[in-house]
């Protein structure tokens, strides 16, 4: 069991699981990145009375939240050859992750702008504030102080996430630890080597995460 | 200055408004009040069109608030509206709050905004409080900024909607000093609320509203001393008696 | 072409259900221990004794901190190797089993959390013990607070069924995932196991907004 944990094999095998940690760390920065801009652009459509951007942008977030991502994944994978789309695996990966985070980081922008209470927006209205200005000074302001933490959880779920682009022969850090199992069979050190890295970032960004909440939400005081 | 003529409202199949007729002449101090649920906040929050209304029209200043053509913008500018719940904007310092409409919506140069903002908090007491943020304000204070934040576009008529309900009764006092001042300044006025003390002291007329209608108005001696009609009567005693 | 294959998989579709049938059992079952578990780790968590808050912690902690295929292949690799020998459907169970829980503890910690000292206090002075404070005062209260992101948290378990097609469980992913080799029309065939994931996710989402405006009043 643990006594024979065998951390020299971990050495030996440590650039290979720190490239796999590059790789993740870069699969995650670019997806979030692309996924937010995805979800700002999902949300706006969604709460936009235009019928023709409305409903697809619905669409397109509830058939996401109704369905695993590995079916996602795997859609991607076997569906763009098919369709004569030939892309690397790590960009249709990113691709899965965008298309998947954009729909949780739409629905907890509109959750945010909701939050904001009815009479803010009355008071900007007898001010003779237009929607815009509206939007700019009054509602986003507030609503950026609850989005941001679960923001950040939505960061943390697309890291572990990312994990899933392994089963697409992705080299990212879960990967490493199937190879290392494949070729060493020990499983033990591979894989809690794989998750005592997802463990550090997790760490990490939840520490984040806690301090934005407590730092950045304000709360109208009665 | 304002009026309503024959103005109609439903909320569902509740007659929020019925039969509304109603003038308000420049300089005027109408206090509004009636048991919960009689409409008096929607005739109100009517006056600056937070409310549609099905029938009728109201005029404030020669213009229809409720024609799609007109110019909102401009109409709200002339008009100040103070909330029960404050609604300040708690991401704002209380200069801010005061600012935003005149450096955004009149385009006045921020320096000059703030000139008048200023000019503003001191008329309701609060210069020392400019940068604070309006959770570290008791709600008297924030009642009296909010009213500052509607006079800052120089309105020509200040609407508030239960202005003090919201406050412990220790500072009731001081938000209703503030508007006592504005009275003094010759200040068209429209105030809901069941402050006796305050309508006896100021107000020109008050208006008795009970399930959508206007039931009695009177100047405010005759109104409490002399109720014409029983639902009146029966409202003074309740709240003499609260 | 694509008519060739659409016919080989209305052939094939019996297949797509045993694996819808498959996924449906594997996401009752581990709903259903989630849950039990979940409740008795949130009220451990919740609680006065700080050893056992502490452990609870730490296994949270890890479940949120790895992702659930790694902590798939960590119970299905590891354990043969400390002598448990489990199949493929088991070692599922026991994976979903792990990860659920931890999630609706800090579910039902939370909704614990959430009600006022006052409560508690109440509830003391009138001579309950700390098993009836939880079950007649608090718990009923909480529930309110735990509904919405408890059947939320149902609809993550049941997609998250999927990733045991990975130690080769036959559920529907697995099913897509055998399919589009010897059907090579990727779009349709996962387009399929989408649409029959969708019918069984997609009520409890409509349940989960419907309880979140319901509580939110």
């Amino acid at each position: 069991m643990l006594i024979d944990f065998n951390f020299r094999i971990i050495l030996e095998y440590l650039p290979l699981f720190l490239t796999g940690l590059r790789s993740t760390f870069f699969i995650s920065i670019v997806s979030i990145a692309l996924a937010l801009t995805t979800g700002i652009i999902a949300c706006a459509c969604r709460i936009s009375g235009v019928r023709i951007i409305k409903y697809p942008a619905i669409a397109y977030i509830e058939v996401i939240r109704s369905t695993p991502l590995l079916v996602q994944i795997y859609f991607l994978y076997f569906g763009l050859p098919t369709l004569g789309l030939m892309i690397p695996e790590i960009q249709t990966g990113i691709l899965a992750l965008m298309l998947n985070s954009g729909a949780y980081i739409a629905e907890i922008i509109r959750a945010g702008i909701n939050s904001v209470d009815e009479g803010q927006l009355e008071a900007g209205i007898s001010s003779g504030l237009n929607y815009i200005q509206r939007m700019r000074f009054i509602i986003l302001p507030q609503a950026l102080g609850v989005t941001i933490p679960p923001l950040l959880g939505q960061a943390i779920v697309l890291v572990k996430d990312s994990a899933l682009l392994s089963l697409i022969s992705v080299m990212e850090l879960t990967r490493c630890g199937q190879t290392m199992t494949s070729e060493r069979f020990m499983p033990a050190e591979a894989f809690f080597t794989v998750a005592f890295f997802y463990m550090c970032i997790y760490f990490v960004l939840k520490a984040v995460a806690d301090w934005s909440q407590r730092k950045l939400i304000f709360r109208e005081a009665y | 200055m304002i009026e309503f003529k024959n103005v109609n409202k439903w909320f569902g199949k509740l007659h929020v408004l019925n039969h509304i007729n109603l003038k308000i002449p420049k300089g005027e101090v109408l206090v509004i009040c009636g048991p919960s649920g009689s409409g008096k906040s929607t005739l109100i929050r009517c006056i600056n069109r937070l409310e549609k209304i099905q029938k009728g029209e109201i005029i404030v200043n020669n213009t229809l608030v409720h024609d799609k053509s007109i110019n909102l913008t401009k109409l709200r500018g002339q008009i100040g509206f103070v909330f029960q719940q404050f609604h300040l904007y708690p991401h704002m310092t209380v200069l801010q709050n005061v600012m935003l409409a005149p450096v955004n919506v009149k385009k006045i140069a921020r320096e000059k905004a703030e000139k008048i903002a200023m000019k503003k908090l001191d008329q309701v007491g609060l210069t020392g409080k400019s940068g604070s943020f309006p959770a570290q304000l008791s709600g008297g204070q924030q009642q009296r900024v909010a009213i500052a934040r509607g006079l800052a576009m120089s309105p020509e008529i200040m609407l508030f909607d239960e202005p003090t309900s919201a406050l412990d009764p220790e500072m009731i006092g001081e938000v209703l000093d503030v508007m006592v001042n504005l009275v003094s300044e010759g200040m068209t006025m429209c105030v809901v609320t069941h402050e006796m003390g305050f309508a006896k002291k100021v107000a020109d007329r008050v208006l008795f509203m009970d399930e959508g209608k206007i039931i009695e108005t009177g100047t405010p001696d005759d109104f409490f001393d002399n109720p014409k009609t029983d639902r009146a009567a029966d409202f003074i005693g309740k709240i003499l008696t609260h | 072409m694509m008519a060739f294959y659409f016919a080989r998989l209305v052939e094939i579709f019996p297949f797509f259900l045993k694996g819808l049938w498959m996924t449906s059992k594997i996401a009752f079952i581990s709903l259903v221990t989630c849950t039990l578990i979940g409740f008795a780790l949130g009220m451990i968590r919740s609680g006065n004794n700080i050893i056992l808050k502490r452990i609870v912690g730490i296994y949270v902690a890890f479940v949120r901190g790895t992702p659930f295929v790694v902590q798939i292949f960590i119970v299905f690799f590891i354990l043969p190797e400390w002598g448990i020998q489990l199949e493929a459907f088991p070692a599922a169970l026991l994976a979903m089993a792990i990860m659920g829980s931890a999630f609706i503890c800090e579910i039902v910690a939370g909704g614990i959390d959430s009600i006022s000292r006052g409560q508690w206090e109440a509830a003391a002075s009138s001579g309950l013990t700390l098993v009836q404070q939880l079950r007649l005062i608090i718990v009923p209260q909480a529930m309110k607070v735990i509904l919405p992101p408890l059947v939320g948290q149902y609809v993550l378990l049941i997609k998250d069924t999927s990733v045991v097609s990975v130690i080769g469980v036959m559920e529907l992913t697995r099913v897509g995932w055998v399919t589009v080799v010897r059907i090579p029309e990727g779009l349709m065939v996962f387009s399929l196991v989408g649409a029959l994931y969708f019918i069984i996710s997609y009520p409890l989402i409509l349940i989960s907004n419907y309880l979140e405006q319901k509580m939110a009043v």
